[in-house]
């Protein structure tokens, strides 16, 4: 395998890498705050994409407009979701919320099928991210170039939220310890509504861009990329935000470099992410990046 | 011989020591009191005998072998059971399938044989049917059989707890905390529990308590702890007029 | 005693009763009733069993298993690949063909589906010595993870199992619903011995408190590992009762919607409930059928593919939000239960000992 071809698959690991840690970011958050697998997160993507879509075609909106309406539009939306079918559960057993979860998510795919069918759209073509441009003999979209960047740029402004702002320090209270939180005052409604909020909008973000460099948008589009972001949180460790970039780069650039090297295994390429998975759980549970808990008898 | 023994048993937590030097020995059929102030490490002391924790230092010696850190279901295998500082009852299922469900670590019949109820496993159940509604018998608890166990009150949760651990026949017994939210009487009544108990099914009891009454009225022996540090052992009545316990126990006048 | 003798003898006939009529009523269904509806009595049969199987690990022994889908496809592929004949697979693996051993084998369907439900258990042993080791969501996501590499793998392993193509062409016995209906009574039947047995009382110890229950001499790791293989076996049996029932499987169709679909119905029944369990499948079964007509338009509703999942996922949230428990709880109808209703007691709530 040439020079050549390595750097344009490592680029397109980096591209991917990117998306899957914007979208593991909110995973993360979700679980920090709320023990929760938010299952429903994958189908925000799709949610943003379809918004996206829809406010330039059916709207004839400038993309400039489409996108952040897209982006409020879905992050209202999670917020939504989190007022109506997570709070109330939040005394229940755990397997309540979860299986709430899951109903969120078949309901979004399902409501989303009835809308606009199952056939897949074509995501518009912006010129000014589909652009390509050659580096040597490696071709690389516009696209690539501002994904990785809005990444880290989110990244940056998340992380000077949480540990240098007083919001920021509320969410890692109630991340730590929710019920001592409640007493010392903490809004936690507040705090998680805007948690969910935070994780959406960067989901929302990260299903825009995802529709620009892979442009079939479809029901189901959000739900393998959705588990694989929230494996990618666990690789990293749950419940910790540098852990979720850590681990969607890992798995991003993992995923596309083990094909590249052995093209003969593209079929198992989804089944990559699981085995990864598999194998953090059983040798560090907690994550390349994660803290353990005890409990006490 | 002593039938358990804690040799220079030590814990640390990272920078934290839990227990430091600690030194058991007890022989058959006694009754040994463990106090001292909240948090000075006495149920750590249970935690590491059942084989929760791990200690950092020292050896868990029972009836000659060395049990340090065992897997804890193996440990009550061998004979050394337990109650908890709060109450871990099995809450959904009845009174009678507590003590039963005690009596599983010495099934021998295979989960097949079990299910199909060939005869060996009818007799074994039967045996265990008996064998635990005596016991309820004995702490009074036979008439509350099929209730669900978190419906029972307090006082009776703790009984319960030591019926079940007795259930595991058991050579050794750990309480921890038994007359915990007990009235004077069943305080009262507690301790002549606990001396028929081991009169009856031969057990060592080693207790943590913190109701003074029933520890200096039962315990034949006492050992005191305070920030992990072993500070008396004794009778009663050493333990008693001991100064160090005294000011573990209320602080130093000088401080006030 | 002997009075319990004769309270025992007295369930047990009633019981036999029970299962007697329950096959008349089945030989009079698969003769009048209309083939439809005959397959939807099937799949609510094979469901029963699939939400008892995920039921006895999930709902009795609490630990949160989402990895039924996998164990169902190595039963639905064991059974269906060794039941097809040997013109089928020619006509199936068109593109790679099958491996040799396997080119002229056709068994007959019980030792076929037995042998799907004994490798499914194999199967939960492997993926259940690493997983288990885990709790909570992080055992969740394992045992997901581990369906979905199954699932991969099958769709990989062109020789084997023909890829995405699926395969085609698997028989079913005649009179199919003697199967289904005998597989289940079985499941149940086994379910309640296990259950009230002591063994299940060590899972329900687990479900309870693992701290206690160890502390009571109960090795988890051997429980949580027994119940999960019994539950991998019976998902097998389940899964190759379906894929031969369908005719047609591949390996999309055991995505982890599957699991998900059999959990809601293990939770709409109760989890640690078995009549909640049977209920609970029957009733989810029929409602999915009856509610095909969303999908396909009917008198002026017009057709909207995707609506019936829509509704489904709707009533899915609303039982999870305002009834969490379940139709059942965690509570059984037992005969004993019935009688006393019958005798105006209040009823005193007695273990069913078959």
């Amino acid at each position: 395998m040439t020079l050549t071809i390595l750097l344009q698959q490592l680029t397109n690991g980096i591209a991917l890498g990117s998306l899957y840690a914007l979208i593991a970011i909110g995973y993360t958050m979700v679980y920090g705050v709320l023990r929760l697998i938010n299952f429903a997160h994958g189908d925000i993507i799709m949610v943003a994409a379809y918004i996206s879509y829809f406010g330039i075609f059916a709207f004839h909106l400038e993309w400039w407009i489409s996108f952040p309406i897209a982006i409020i539009i879905t992050t209202l939306l999670g917020m939504l979701i989190e007022k109506t079918a997570y709070r109330p559960l939040r005394s229940s057993p755990k397997i309540s919320i979860m299986i709430s979860a899951i109903g969120v998510s078949f309901l979004l795919e399902n409501l989303a099928t009835v809308l606009f069918t199952g056939k897949p759209k074509k995501f518009p073509n912006i010129k000014l991210f589909t652009d390509v441009v050659n580096i040597g003999d490696v071709s690389i979209q516009h696209i690539i170039f501002y994904i990785p960047t809005v990444t880290i740029l989110l990244l940056v402004l998340l992380l000077f939220l949480i540990n240098k702002t007083k919001t920021g320090m509320a969410m890692r209270a109630v991340a730590k310890d929710f019920e001592t939180s409640k007493l010392m005052g903490i809004d936690i409604n507040k705090i998680i509504s805007l948690t969910f909020g935070i994780g959406s909008a960067l989901a929302a973000i990260g299903g825009i861009m995802w529709g620009l460099r892979y442009p079939q948008v479809q029901p189901t589009m959000g739900m393998t990329p959705g588990f694989k972001c929230f494996i990618a949180a666990v690789i990293g460790g749950i419940g910790n935000i540098t852990g979720a970039v850590v681990g969607g780069f890992l798995l991003g650039i993992g995923e596309i470099l083990i094909i590249a090297i052995l093209p003969e295994l593209s079929g198992y390429r989804d089944a990559f992410a699981f085995v990864l998975l598999i194998l953090i759980l059983l040798l560090k549970p907690t994550g390349i990046v994660g803290e353990k808990i005890a409990e006490k008898v | 011989m002593s039938l358990l023994e804690l040799n220079h048993i030590t814990l640390k937590f990272g920078g934290l020591v839990a227990v430091s030097d600690f030194n058991l020995s007890l022989k058959e059929n006694e009754i040994v009191g463990l106090i001292g102030p909240n948090g000075a490490g006495k149920t750590t002391c249970f935690n590491i005998i059942t084989g929760v924790y791990k200690p950092t230092y020292g050896t868990v010696i029972y009836k000659g072998r060395n049990i340090t850190g065992l897997r804890q279901d193996k440990i009550t295998k061998l004979g050394i059971a337990r109650t908890f500082q709060n109450i871990r009852l099995f809450n959904e299922l009845t009174v009678l399938e507590n003590v039963l469900i005690a009596n599983h670590l010495h099934i021998r019949s295979n989960f097949l044989s079990a299910t199909l109820r060939l005869p060996h496993y009818i007799k074994e159940e039967n045996k265990m049917y008996e064998k635990s509604m005596a016991l309820l018998k004995d702490v009074n608890l036979d008439n509350f059989a099929h209730e669900k166990s978190s419906s029972l009150p307090y006082g009776m949760q703790r009984r319960l707890e030591i019926a079940r651990a007795l259930a595991t026949e058991p050579k050794v017994l750990l309480l921890d905390e038994p007359a915990a939210g007990m009235n004077p009487n069943e305080s009262m009544a507690l301790m002549d529990f606990v001396r028929q108990v081991r009169d009856k099914y031969n057990v060592t009891v080693l207790m943590i308590e913190h109701h003074m009454q029933v520890v200096m009225g039962v315990c034949e022996r006492i050992l005191v702890l305070d920030y992990g540090n072993t500070i008396a052992k004794g009778t009663p009545d050493e333990i008693q007029n001991n100064e160090k316990v005294i000011e573990a126990y209320l602080g130093v006048e000088d401080d006030a | 005693m002997s009075d319990n003798k004769n309270k025992k003898l007295i369930k047990l006939l009633i019981g036999a009763g029970i299962i007697v009529l329950l096959f008349f009523i089945l030989f009079l269904c698969d003769y009048f009733l209309n083939t439809y509806i005959v397959t939807v009595l099937n799949l609510g049969a094979i469901y029963i069993i699939l939400a008892l199987s995920l039921n006895l690990v999930n709902g009795f022994t609490g630990q949160f298993s989402l990895g039924h889908a996998g164990f169902m496809a190595v039963g639905a592929y064991t059974c269906g690949i060794l039941t097809m004949s040997p013109e089928y697979k020619a006509l199936n693996f068109y593109i790679t063909p099958i491996v040799p051993f396997l080119r002229n084998v056709q068994w007959p369907f019980l030792p076929a589906l037995l042998l799907g439900g004994i490798i499914a258990a194999i199967a939960g042993i492997i993926v259940g010595v690493p997983a288990l080791r885990l709790k909570g969501d992080y055992l969740a996501i394992a045992t997901l993870g581990f369906s979905e590499i199954i699932r991969v793998v099958f769709t990989n392993t062109r020789s084997l199992t023909n890829g995405s193509l699926g395969i085609k062409g698997l028989p079913m016995p005649e009179h199919p619903i003697y199967w289904t209906f005998g597989a289940a009574v079985i499941t149940v039947i086994f379910m309640c011995l296990l259950l009230s047995s002591s063994y299940g009382r060590a899972f329900k110890a687990i479900r309870e408190d693992e701290t206690a229950a160890q502390a009571m001499g109960i090795s988890l790791f051997k429980h949580k590992l027994l119940s999960f293989t019994i539950s991998s076996f019976l998902a097998g049996i389940g899964g190759g009762l379906l894929g031969n029932l369908l005719g047609t499987i591949d390996p999309n169709m055991f995505k982890s919607a599957l699991t998900f679909n059999i959990l809601l119905i293990v939770v709409l029944g109760g989890m640690g409930s078995i009549t909640g369990s049977i209920i609970s499948a029957i009733v989810v079964t029929s409602l999915m059928e009856a509610m095909r007509f969303l999908d396909e338009g009917f008198l002026f509703i017009p057709a909207l593919p995707g609506l019936r999942m829509v509704v489904f996922s709707l009533l899915l949230m609303l039982v999870i939000l305002f009834y969490p428990k379940g139709i059942m709880g965690n509570k059984e109808i037992s005969v004993n239960r019935l009688l006393n209703i019958f005798k105006n007691k209040s009823g005193r709530k007695e273990e069913a000992k078959i």
